[in-house]
């Protein structure tokens, strides 16, 4: 059991961080804003974990305190949260589109940044980030409860008074306005939301990883995620953990699979580097095949009869 | 600074603007007609580059599955170059059939298309890496041939000192003008070209007049994948084909030069494009490493205080 | 830009105010580019009263209901409520001190059920905030069931009580158009605009639309201003009515006297 988690600890565990990490683009997507901004904030709150552990907290000792790692997650929400209202505030007029390539620009801002300043440590970044725990599986005792209560979160958003409001505002935003429902507040809330997410999942992924650098909050990250919400399903919370968790978990099955050795090598390089491959090819087989991706609200009601009735009805 | 380093930074930025300006223009091109960011322009873009490169004769490095490997043709720079954009054009057409004409047809959201385009774009440029490896590709020295590899701007323009501009970046300049030239005469004098302006006005009443769409469109998308080519040639060519990433960047830059541009205008991506061209080439030396977000800054800002660029058209929503 | 959340105690009790009227619209004009929309239009609106708003199509009237409401910005002119500018509000403001409206080409939010649609229309009403209504505190499940009530009732009134659970897209055109007054109901308006409300309806359709908006009315003490092109229904219910044509205020008074006014007659005919 135990060599079953020293194996696999460190999937395991970037399962749950990728699960949360697509949770940070459906939060502001259930009030209709498509942001890529999520990177951004994952490399903020890596960059304040790994400065702060390296250079501020320093502790004696073996292993570094998990109230700390616990605290820098808590600093790594709040910069995370004030940073997406001050650019939200002014980049949530904009829709569509337009609000995708701000949230882009964004995105490339923060990591030009990250290349140059000498607090980020430049395009080398931060080495030595000290260890809570002795093996990766551990860093599970973090991330799973955090999991889980993101889920419980969404999933009680989805049915309170804020949660309609945002989902009102992605049927139309206009008729939302016009019920009383300020837009412009709600959407904040949501992209805020999902910053404050990714940014203490960023804090996690500074210690989990060891070491944190310009490239862990590119563009690249941002296709991943939107792969892990579209093909997991953006209708429902649970879709975005599914996607975020198989696809995580897809490209190390695949590689297991090949790694007994009896492959051709084209099939074990494509292992070894398709992973991105694969992201793009599913997004686009997503799009035009199902862009309400597989965990629609209907994929769970599939089996009552009622369900099915309403279904045909809606197709027709 | 002193006139000769204003000069040097003006022809680069000129230079760098141009290539701009010529990829904004397959991506405008698109836009104009379907309304859609093509994001997978880039990796077209890149794949002219590597296209190119391989009908020069160039042999690939000894990463990736085809490690090794070469096409036994060893083309002029200039024929290399139509070639390697032609396959460009026609792997933005089966873009195009693939990945964007399901969704069109079913009138799907552009946002949706966008992320397709995303998808494209990474996975063309990831089975790229896959296939030759992510190294750094130079042209051979033959490429440009006979000509100097620098000209002498100081002595041209009867200043003191020397002022020297890369002869690359005075074909780039040309080239790149020429090609605006030709494609403004098109679209504004030819036929073809006001086909090409009703479909993007209005594709529903320009079929209704007669006009076959679908090959306007195939033949707009294959317009800028060559276009997309043959900026990434220019580009590989001048500097280097820095790993298949590099289209991505040029990409996402792109982006921003439409934007400021106007999105759709055709010249407003050649004047978008010179202005980021500009813009990067005077960020003083101290900040060099910020040079790259110049771009973007300039598109977070543009869209916070006049997303529809410099010449673009408002977009009025109906209620 | 942040602002709090407006509950019912700012919503302005018009009656209390019977002798001033209830809108106010003063010269408001509205331009889209070289197209006048809306020209120079004046009327006033009293509290409690039916007021009809009829002209041919493309005179203006739905642009009218999108400055009143908020939607787009007027070009020139002014609109008082209750003595209050709202001129330059935002949508959700002016929903919030009491004017409600619906649309002409239906805008119910599809993908929810009817219960939900009309339980968003309580938003302003409601205060539970994000933590509140995640943790599920007493105070906060309290107005949950309160707002599913208050829905359930409205719903009740306009005789969908029973499908409250289906997707709103899944209605009928006509039960489409009863989800979205019962919505408008929702937000405790004093003055509701309904744009076209009878579009699309047979004669028994029409008959009991005209019972229901002047049984709201009564119940809720409504002002009511209707967008109506069938004219049997606006002269049966309204108390004046109120004429445009290309924009331009041509007639407004008593439904005998704009039935009989030249300008209007001249301008249906001249329309067609």
């Amino acid at each position: 059991m135990s060599d079953f988690f020293s194996t696999y600890g460190f999937l395991l565990v970037s399962m749950m961080l990728a699960a949360m990490l697509a949770l940070s683009l459906y939060l502001p997507l259930m009030s209709g804003q498509l942001s890529l901004a999520s990177p951004g904030f994952y490399a903020l709150g890596g960059y304040i974990a790994a400065v702060l552990s390296t250079k501020v907290f320093t502790a004696t000792g073996d292993l570094y305190p998990v109230p700390l790692l616990l605290l820098e997650m808590l600093i790594a929400g709040v910069a995370s949260g004030a940073l997406a209202i001050v650019v939200g505030v002014p980049a949530l007029r904009l829709r569509g589109i337009y609000l995708a390539l701000a949230t882009i620009a964004f995105v490339e801002v923060l990591q030009v940044l990250a290349l140059n300043l000498d607090v980020t440590g430049g395009a080398v970044g931060i080495f030595g980030v000290p260890q809570p725990f002795r093996t990766q599986i551990e860093y599970a005792w973090i991330a799973a409860p955090m999991l889980i209560l993101a889920m419980f979160f969404v999933y009680r958003l989805e049915r309170i008074r804020v949660g309609r409001a945002f989902i009102a505002i992605k049927e139309d935003e206009l008729a939302a306005d016009a019920m009383g429902v300020n837009p412009t507040v709600n959407k904040v809330l949501s992209f805020t939301m999902g910053a404050v997410l990714a940014g203490m999942v960023g804090a996690i992924g500074a210690h989990f990883l060891n070491t944190w650098n310009a490239r862990q909050g590119t563009f690249d990250a941002s296709i991943a995620y939107l792969a892990f919400v579209l093909i997991g399903g953006s209708r429902t919370f649970l879709g975005p953990v599914l996607g975020g968790m198989a696809l995580t978990a897809l490209p190390e099955i695949l590689r297991a699979l090949s790694g007994n050795g009896s492959l051709p090598l084209w099939l074990t390089e494509f292992m070894k580097d398709g992973r991105f491959i694969l992201y793009g090819l599913l997004l686009v087989l997503g799009c035009v095949f199902l862009p309400q991706g597989f965990v629609t609200p209907a994929f769970f009601s599939r089996w009552s009869k009622k369900a099915h009735a309403a279904k045909l009805k809606r197709a027709a | 600074m002193n006139f000769a380093t204003f000069i040097q930074q003006l022809l680069n930025g000129l230079s760098i603007g141009s290539v701009y300006a010529i990829f904004a223009l397959g991506y405008t091109l698109v836009f104009s007609i379907l309304g859609i960011i093509n994001f997978s322009h880039a990796a077209v873009f890149t794949l002219g580059a590597y296209f190119t490169f391989t009908l020069m004769g160039g042999t690939f490095g000894f990463n990736g599955v085809l490690a090794n490997a070469s096409v036994p043709v060893q083309l002029p720079f200039a024929v290399a170059l139509i070639f390697g954009s032609v396959l460009a054009g026609l792997m933005a057409v089966l873009i195009e059939r693939l990945a964007f004409r399901p969704l069109r047809v079913r009138g799907a959201d552009p946002l949706l298309t966008l992320v397709s385009s995303l998808g494209v774009a990474i996975l063309i440029t990831n089975l790229i890496q896959y296939l030759v490896g992510a190294e750094i590709y130079t042209f051979p020295a033959s490429t440009y041939g006979d000509l100097p590899p620098a000209i002498d701007f100081g002595k041209l323009l009867g200043l003191g000192q020397i002022v020297p501009v890369r002869t690359v970046q005075i074909v780039i300049f040309v080239v790149s003008v020429v090609i605006l030239i030709i494609l403004t005469l098109i679209i504004n004098r030819t036929r073809f070209g006001k086909a090409l302006r009703a479909v993007a006005e209005d594709t529903t009443t320009a079929s209704l007049l007669g006009i076959n769409t679908d090959l306007f469109i195939l033949l707009t998308f294959f317009l800028s994948g060559f276009l997309g080519g043959v900026a990434g040639t220019l580009v590989g060519s001048s500097v280097s084909i820095a790993g298949p990433y590099f289209g991505i960047s040029f990409g996402l830059k792109g982006l921003a030069v439409i934007v400021l541009g106007g999105l759709g205008d055709i010249p407003g991506a050649v004047v978008g494009g010179l202005v980021i061209g500009l813009a990067e080439a005077f960020v003083p030396p101290e900040y060099s490493g910020y040079k790259d977000a110049v771009a973007f800054g300039i598109l977070f800002v543009v869209l916070l205080i006049r997303p529809r660029g410099l010449l673009g058209r408002t977009i009025i929503q109906k209620v | 830009m942040i602002e709090p959340n407006i509950g019912a105690d700012t919503r302005i009790d018009a009656a209390e105010r019977l002798d001033a009227p209830l809108l106010e619209v003063r010269s408001i004009t509205r331009r889209f580019g070289g197209l006048v929309a809306v020209n120079d239009v004046s009327f006033e609106v009293q509290a409690m009263e039916i007021f009809g708003l009829i002209g041919p199509n493309g005179a203006g009237k739905t642009t009218l209901f999108n400055v009143v409401t908020g939607l787009i910005p007027a070009s020139s002119g002014h609109l008082v409520y209750c003595g209050e500018d709202i001129t330059r509000r935002s949508p959700h403001r002016i929903a919030a001190k009491g004017i409600a409206r619906t649309f002409q080409n239906i805008r119910l939010f599809g993908n929810l059920s009817a219960l939900q649609n009309v339980m968003i229309a309580q938003h302003v009403h409601t205060r539970a905030g994000v933590f509140a209504g995640v943790l599920g505190i007493p105070f906060a499940r309290r107005e949950e069931r309160a707002t599913r009530d208050k829905a359930m009732e409205l719903l009740d009134l306009v005789g969908l009580s029973g499908r409250a659970d289906q997707g709103a897209r899944n209605f009928a055109y006509g039960d489409q158009r009863r989800v979205e007054i019962a919505r408008a109901l929702a937000l405790q308006p004093t003055l509701l605009l309904l744009d076209e409300p009878a579009a699309g309806m047979n004669h028994s359709e029409r008959e009991e639309l005209g019972a229901l908006i002047k049984e709201v009315c009564e119940r809720f003490s409504l002002t009511v201003i209707l967008i109506e092109h069938h004219v049997p229904l606006v002269m049966g219910l309204c108390n004046r009515i109120a004429v445009l044509n290309f924009g331009k205020l041509i007639a407004l008074g008593a439904p005998e006297d704009v039935r009989n006014d030249p300008a209007v007659i001249e301008a249906y005919l001249g329309a067609e």
